[in-house]
């Protein structure tokens, strides 16, 4: 016997056409946290799913589930329960849906000792403030009784974490819990995650698509794929000596923290997760595996030992090398040297009303009588913009979700009006277009969204789908269109066959592809980006973004890449922009960005990032950034006098680098005496 | 909150002002004046201006609609051009007829229409899910009248159980009086019950669908708690609004019930009214109706806002 806390046997979880998790065993001691690591698809979640049921009436499970001695699996419906946030916490990976709305947060963190515990409501809710406070939050009693729309979503996963502690289980599973966070909010969770765990002798189980993430808070790592583990052992020895092909290359092509010149590729894996693998059939990374030969279809792989404690599926895991490197890396063009621009965003602005017409009037009392005032808010989603952006440029647009990044793509290719300033292309001003001009402005500016599933039109196939921007433009006769459809999807390495197809019928890596090639139908100039690689498992991002940087090159393409990822928008930009609340408050190249950051938001943003300094973020404090820095309520430096009341401008700390900062030392020598100047009397 | 009570308010004194100036201006497109509808075939042009006169008609517009909406405002509704009494007494014992058979429907529709949609909700795809659709798309294909007329056929001239037309007195006791409300009731419900239950069916569904469900469930509560304390009271805010819009349906359906079933009401005195172009009781009669069915949806607006957090507490805590 052992006393391993949760113990997996042969566990198989299997749905009608096809097997979601193949023979997966593994102990969990207690205190340890063990991470899995999948693509999506690889069956990951079926893993969670299993130990808590609920996977639904299709899935068929067998195997064993040994949970403090006990066969999950057997277990009665009620005996289950009592195990379930008594024993066994769970936290899901989207906090703004895994509230009840219609209830306070307290109330549901305390509902599970009530339930299990037995607690009175009124001690069980004082537990729930301890709780919270315990979770970071400050006001823990005024979150306790509010609304969970009331909580950002920062908050709101604190808040889940503490309802799944809230009976100190011994095993806490986490099913992505910070995938749906910005990378700010997503540090801030690991912390406390790892804070907990020490604290209250927690197991964890801890799923992810990242590798990255799993580094910072497990001691065992499992690398999934295609339904089986490929790969286990202690997360150093896995991430820094991968033993199978595919957790090496899921490493390599992720891009690191670094500027890369522009030749450089990411490393990518070809091709994609086969969705009904045959691992009785050989290896099921077969396809995609640069290693491969012909022994290792022969028959099926299993878990090898390659050193003590760390087991891979393959039989030459002993004896591989390093993942190949793509050997683009020669054709080294140097730094980007911008000509004339060619689209100019000129002090652009756009503000939403979010209360209008009838909503607007606000009644007020005012000396007894009721009275009605009409008072539309207005909330400036980009706010007195900038950038300039050259032929065969690539500016990368960094920033968090609702920061106003998307918004600034589609003002500047007049998908949506600006309220104020100006977007010129090729010196001409786009809002005053129209007629034959403004399809000409069309045709040369394009985007590729991120959303690719929603992006092509399901009835459409992908020829068809090609066929309309040629159409619309007029740039092909009937006759040439197909082989035209054929030149596009060769562009982006999609076989010519796949003209037939329609989208439900391609993955999401073939589907971004198709939605590049559609993009690039009327050959344009410039192309916004709009986190075109988010929505992609990290497997196939690299390959997007080597396809998005050989199309620079080759057809002299100019893009707005906008991204949350800092790593990503680094590997491809010349420039970046980072962006906050609707301001740009540093540009400058990726190597300066990286290398010497200046903006405490840059910096806030590079360290979760890279997750090195515990970013001691201040609680945000809701009067500041009204009137002055946007970025007043979260930040270290702020000086109230100067930051709570004038807006900062960018300003220059090197020919390419300008920051928007008033205590920023450089910046401020440089402007001192141009910014006193200007100001109006 | 309070904000919130006080816009909803403003719209609906907003629309009922609308509403009374519409009503008072439709008299005016009539062809024949009100005076020279009193006189009828004894009208001559000295007769007519006299009486115009005494009826204000010769003042100008705008002050004769403030005369009569002042009088309306204090319960004078004016004397009915054909029955020769005042209006307002009428008009309240026919609006509480209707108001009977009106709330006995709602509370129907609200409980039974209710519990229909989350059995239907919580067993979906099994058979109480599939009688609750049988019956509502039977509800839902057939106009009310029809059952009504099917209901009369069956209940009064079949088999004699229930009184197929007018009122009951509770004089003659409880048991005969409520005798004659069933088959209107019965009638006015069922196209509504059809309705409402396949709509708390389908937000039942979505919400035992839902992430913060799946949570509750990982967190080892009991279905019954599941269903009840989570999954339904987010299912009943979709549900609310519903019920309220039902409501004016209701109205809508409660001058046909009345017709069918000779139910001395609301609606059939508006359709009485209409047809002798008795013009003080029909602007009392659409008044009444109007504002009904604006309160009706305030207090609907009112429930929702209780209902729905988001509504209830405003902004941002943090
Ligand atoms: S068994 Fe062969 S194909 Fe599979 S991962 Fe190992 S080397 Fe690659
Ligand atoms: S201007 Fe002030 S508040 Fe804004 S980033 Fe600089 S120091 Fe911080």
């Amino acid at each position: 016997m052992n006393d391993a806390l949760l113990e997996i046997r042969n566990l198989t979880v299997r749905y009608p056409g096809t097997t979601a998790v193949r023979d997966v065993a593994f102990q969990l001691q207690p205190g340890e946290a063990l991470g899995i690591v999948g693509e999506s698809g690889s069956g990951k979640s079926s893993i969670a799913g299993a130990i808590l049921k609920s996977l639904g009436a299709s899935a068929r499970i067998a195997g064993e589930i040994a949970f403090e001695g006990r066969d999950l699996l057997r277990l009665s419906r009620a005996d289950h329960r009592a195990v379930l946030g008594r024993r066994i916490g769970a936290v899901f990976q989207d906090p703004f849906t895994a509230l009840n709305p219609a209830r306070r947060v307290g109330g549901q963190i305390a509902e599970p000792m009530v339930r299990h515990l037995g607690a009175e409501p009124a001690h069980a809710m004082q537990r729930a403030i301890v709780l919270l406070r315990d979770m970071g939050i400050h006001r823990a009693e005024e979150v306790a009784h509010a609304f969970p729309h009331q909580l950002s979503g920062g908050m709101k996963q604190r808040t889940l974490i503490a309802a799944a502690l809230a009976c100190e289980p011994s095993l806490l599973i986490l099913d992505e819990p910070t995938t749906a966070l910005d990378v700010t909010v997503e540090a801030q969770i690991l912390r406390l995650l790892a804070r907990l765990r020490q604290q209250k002798r927690v197991s964890l189980l801890f799923i992810s698509h990242n590798l990255g993430v799993v580094r910072r808070l497990c001691d065992s790592v499992a690398v999934m794929y295609a339904s089986q583990f490929v790969e286990l052992g202690r997360v150093g020895d896995v991430l820094e000596q991968p033993a199978h092909p595919y957790s090496k290359g899921l490493l390599a092509s992720r891009p690191s923290l670094r500027a890369a010149s522009r030749g450089s590729r990411l490393s990518a894996i070809q091709g994609q997760m086969p969705s009904a693998p045959r691992p009785e059939a050989g290896c099921v990374f077969a396809a995609r595996c640069p290693f491969a030969e012909p022994r290792c279809t022969g028959g099926e792989q299993s878990l090898i030992l390659t050193a003590p404690g760390h087991a891979a599926r393959c039989w030459k895991a002993k004896t591989l090398g390093d993942w190949p490197r793509l050997a683009v890396e020669g054709t080294d063009l140097g730094e980007f040297r911008p000509g004339n621009a060619l689209v100019n965003t000129n002090r652009l602005r756009k503000s939403f009303t979010m209360r209008r017409g009838m909503a607007a009037w606000r009644p007020s009392l005012a000396n007894r009588w009721p009275r009605f005032r009409y008072q539309p808010t207005q909330v400036a989603a980009v706010d007195g913009v900038s950038l300039t952006i050259s032929p065969g440029e690539v500016l990368g647009l960094v920033g968090e979700s609702g920061c106003g990044k998307s918004t600034l793509g589609r003002l500047a290719l007049r998908l949506l009006n600006c309220t104020d300033g100006s977007v010129e292309f090729d010196g001409a001003d786009v809002g005053r277009l129209s007629g034959t001009d403004l399809s000409a402005f069309r045709k040369q500016a394009q985007i590729v969204f991120q959303n690719v599933g929603s992006s092509l039109n399901p009835r459409l196939s992908v020829g068809e789908a090609l066929e309309r921007p040629l159409v619309l433009f007029g740039l092909a006769k009937p006759r040439e269109r197909r082989q035209r459809v054929e030149e596009l999807l060769e562009m982006v390495r999609l076989p010519a066959s796949y003209r037939l197809r329609y989208p439900h019928q391609l993955s999401g890596g073939e589907r971004q592809r198709v939605a590049i090639a559609r993009a690039l139908a009327s050959e344009p100039r410039f192309v916004v980006c709009d986190e075109p690689v988010s929505a992609l498992d990290v497997s196939v991002q690299a390959a997007i973004v080597n396809l998005l940087a050989d199309l620079r090159d080759r057809f002299g393409l100019a893009y707005l890449f906008i991204s949350h990822d800092l790593a990503v928008v680094a590997q491809i930009s010349d420039r970046v922009a980072v962006m906050y609340r609707g301001r740009i408050c540093e540009t400058g190249t990726p190597a300066e960005l990286l290398a010497a950051p200046r903006h405490p938001y840059t910096r806030l943003l590079l360290a979760a990032a890279a997750d090195e300094s515990p970013t001691a973020e201040p609680s945000a404090d809701i009067g500041a950034g009204a009137t002055g820095c946007t970025f007043a309520s979260r930040c270290p430096r702020r000086l109230p006098s100067i930051c709570d009341t004038t807006v900062p401008t960018l300003r220059p700390v090197t020919s390419a680098h300008a920051v928007a900062c008033h205590l920023d030392p450089i910046a401020k020598q440089q402007c001192g005496t141009i910014a006193t100047a200007s100001i109006p009397p | 909150m309070a904000s919130y009570a006080l816009r909803r308010l403003g719209t609906v004194l907003v629309i009922l002002a609308v509403m009374s100036l519409l009503v008072f201006l439709a008299t005016h497109a009539l062809p024949a004046s009100t005076a020279a509808m009193i006189l009828g075939q004894y009208s001559t042009p000295e007769t007519l201006a006299a009486l115009e006169h005494k009826l204000g008609l010769d003042l100008p517009l705008w002050l004769q609609y403030w005369n009569w909406l002042r009088a309306m405002l204090h319960g004078d509704m004016g004397q009915s051009l054909v029955m020769e009494r005042p209006v307002a007494p009428m008009l309240w014992d026919a609006f509480g007829r209707s108001a009977i058979l009106a709330l006995c429907a709602m509370a129907i529709v609200a409980t039974v229409g209710v519990a229909m949609g989350v059995v239907a909700g919580v067993w979906r795809g099994r058979w109480p899910d599939h009688a609750v659709s049988i019956f509502a798309y039977l509800g839902i294909a057939v106009p009310e009248f029809y059952w009504g007329l099917v209901l009369i056929l069956v209940f009064c001239s079949t088999f004699h159980l229930l009184p197929s037309s007018g009122i009951g007195n509770l004089s003659d006791g409880v048991g005969s009086y409520v005798s004659y409300l069933i088959l209107p009731v019965i009638t006015l419900t069922l196209t509504l019950l059809a309705h409402v239950s396949r709509l708390t069916r389908s937000s039942m569904a979505e919400q035992l669908d839902s992430m913060y469900v799946k949570v509750a469930r990982a967190r080892g509560l009991p279905e019954h708690v599941v269903i009840v304390r989570h999954a339904l009271p987010n299912a009943m805010v979709p549900t609310i609004t519903v019920l309220a819009q039902d409501f004016g349906f209701l109205i809508g359906g409660i001058v046909a019930i009345e017709t069918v079933f000779a139910y001395p009401g609301l609606g059939r005195l508006l359709i009485f009214a209409l047809q002798r172009q008795d013009l003080p009781l029909m602007q009392a009669a659409i008044l009444t109706l109007t504002a009904v069915f604006c309160l009706a949806n305030l207090g609907a607006d009112l429930l929702y806002g209780i209902a729905n957090p988001r509504i209830r507490h405003g902004g941002a805590v943090e």
